[in-house]
């Protein structure tokens, strides 16, 4: 197909979709297909189909309702709250993360060279 | 209960611009943005899933993902709404990666509610066209698939449609042709092969 019928073709489909969104008639727009009406008759087939099957959906009452609560009033509001925390609770949050990340490595890096637990050895059992 | 009213109003009054930039801290802001978006990306995740539960599923995911970056946000040019399909479409992509359910959908959802039609007969029939329609619409790639549910869902036009996958108002035109085409073939070729079952059946 050459470029010009190319955009003819494709200027075809988009009136054919619109005319038949807005139900309009096709009349205008079939006769500018003369050419090849068979192979338009089958691709008009095809939109009309698409506007029969991919019609819009509502989201039930409840599901909206329930997503918008879940939103606005849990993570919404517990990520609103910590923004407007004030600058010395942020601060005292990082310096107790850095606390207890140190305390974290030092007894792991410490930690295996202390003797063992007492605990930890086999015990003899009498039977 | 009239100071809510008002500031609902308020909200109402203002364009997605200024909402996105209110929501970063003000989740009522973020609440109108939602009340406008909802059903669009619920109707997106619904075609691409093909059923309800994993419509609300993913579309709740959309929601929760678009409210914890929305204040990362930066305004490009594209409407928001290109910015929650974007999110909704790397979703479904993920969705449809991780479950490998693509093929096992029932369709039946699609077309039950599609149908006005009082002939059973004729119910029937018009059941299993689109039935037919829609499978073939779910072996397109997924840039097509997204074109066709913006264009007859959602009613965009092609400028607005290429805002959202990120291609020129001539590109989509071509595209959405190209498309055309290729589910005329399918449907062709799909009836073929249903033909030729029917004649083995008849011989056998």
């Amino acid at each position: 197909m050459d470029s010009h019928a190319d955009a003819k073709a494709q200027e075809f489909a988009d009136n054919i979709t619109a005319a038949l969104q807005q139900g309009n008639s096709l009349d205008p727009i079939a006769d500018f297909s003369d050419g090849a009406r068979e192979e338009h008759v089958d691709l008009i087939s095809v939109i009309q189909g698409l506007c029969d099957t991919l019609v819009p959906v509502e989201p039930s009452a409840e599901f909206a309702a329930h997503l918008k609560t879940q939103l606005l009033e849990s993570e919404a509001g517990m990520a609103a709250r910590l923004r407007k925390m004030p600058a010395r609770l942020h601060i005292a949050a990082i310096l107790a993360l850095f606390a207890g990340f140190s305390l974290l490595l030092s007894r792991r890096l410490f930690g295996a060279s202390a003797p063992q637990d007492m605990s930890e050895e086999p015990v003899a059992t009498a039977l | 209960m009239q100071k809510l009213f008002a500031r609902r109003k308020k909200y109402q009054a203002l364009d997605d611009k200024a909402l996105v930039e209110l929501a970063a801290d003000d989740k009522e802001a973020f609440g109108e943005l939602y009340e406008r978006y909802l059903t669009k990306i619920y109707n997106y995740v619904y075609y691409r899933t093909g059923n309800t539960h994993d419509a609300e599923d993913l579309t709740a995911k959309v929601f929760q993902r678009a409210m914890s970056h929305i204040g990362n946000y930066v305004d490009r040019g594209l409407p928001f709404q290109a910015w929650l399909y974007r999110i909704a479409h790397n979703l479904v992509a993920n969705w449809h990666r991780d479950q490998g359910r693509r093929k096992i959908i029932a369709l039946d959802d699609y077309v039950a509610h599609a149908l006005q039609s009082e002939a059973p007969d004729r119910w029937t029939e018009e059941q299993e066209e689109q039935k037919q329609l829609m499978e073939a619409v779910r072996r397109l790639p997924e840039d097509r698939q997204q074109l066709l549910l913006l264009k007859f869902i959602e009613q965009l036009s092609n400028a607005e449609i290429g805002e959202i996958i990120g291609r020129t108002e001539g590109a989509i035109k071509s595209l959405y042709h190209r498309t055309l085409l290729a589910l005329r073939e399918d449907l062709q070729r799909q009836e073929d092969v249903s033909a030729a079952r029917r004649l083995s059946g008849k011989e056998g």
